[in-house]
């Protein structure tokens, strides 16, 4: 114990030099080395070190909708009828469809359109395409 | 029969106005989706057919009346020529949404 607590001290005591010396030595070495800094700032600009400035290339390619190639036309209605409630016949929204903003204009546009024109049912969906793939995200209450 | 006689007559209308028919589908023939009464009766069942023409824009009033006063007309629909480009449909770009909804301070 009582030689260990004379260690201690001595170290201390070392320490302590070592710091003071390092300290001298560490003044004039950051004297030394802003001097250095400055003459040689214009090289560090030009350093091959630097990471170049490029796009991410690890990026995802952008998430596509159900629609993102497939024209829409107002007479399919076996596809306008699948953005459609089954039991009202009301166009569902973009939070439920998922689609892009463009498609979700271009079928409520064409959904309309088939409407006046005669050739979608308004009011219930065709139920010769009740048993069509679901694309929707609707949760009914139960 | 009756269907291509009235087919006839409504070219003919066209004809007559200075339109030049491109093309004549025919969509088939079936049960409309809702009844549609028309001229004092009630239609059920109808054949669709779709006409491509080019003319003039002035004559679409012209034609609209005549074909309204047609009865083996149901519901005549004047559509544009659609011209689909869907080539240039990129994917969903995610929308900073509190940039655009959050009016920031200057």
């Amino acid at each position: 114990m009582v030689a260990a607590l004379v260690v201690s001290s001595r170290g201390w005591g070392k320490l302590r030099q070592i710091l003071a010396a390092g300290k001298g030595a560490g003044a004039s070495c950051a004297v030394l080395w802003r001097r250095g800094c400055s003459s040689q700032q214009e090289h560090v600009s030009h350093n091959e070190d630097l990471p170049i400035q490029m796009e991410n290339p690890y990026k995802d390619p952008p998430k596509r909708c159900v629609l993102c190639g497939i024209n829409v036309d107002y007479k399919n209605v076996q596809l306008l009828s699948q953005f459609v409630s089954p039991y009202t016949g009301r166009i569902y929204g973009r939070h439920i469809t998922g689609l892009c903003g463009k498609k979700q204009k271009e079928i409520s546009k064409a959904i309309k359109r088939a409407h006046v024109i005669g050739f979608m049912p308004v009011v219930y969906k065709d139920p010769t395409f009740l048993n069509d793939p679901k694309i929707c995200d609707i949760r009914h209450p139960e | 029969p009756e269907m291509a006689a009235a087919l006839k007559r409504t070219i003919e209308a066209l004809m007559e106005r200075g339109a030049v028919v491109r093309n004549l589908e025919n969509l088939g023939e079936r049960s409309l989706p809702y009844k549609i009464s028309k001229h004092n009766q009630d239609h059920r069942r109808g054949g669709y057919f779709l006409v491509d023409f080019d003319g003039p824009p002035t004559i679409i009033s012209t034609l609209m009346d005549h074909l309204g006063r047609d009865v083996d007309v149901i519901r005549p629909t004047f559509i544009k020529h659609p011209v689909s480009k869907t080539e240039e449909c990129s994917g969903i770009i995610p929308v900073n949404y509190e940039d655009k909804l959050y009016t920031k301070k200057k």
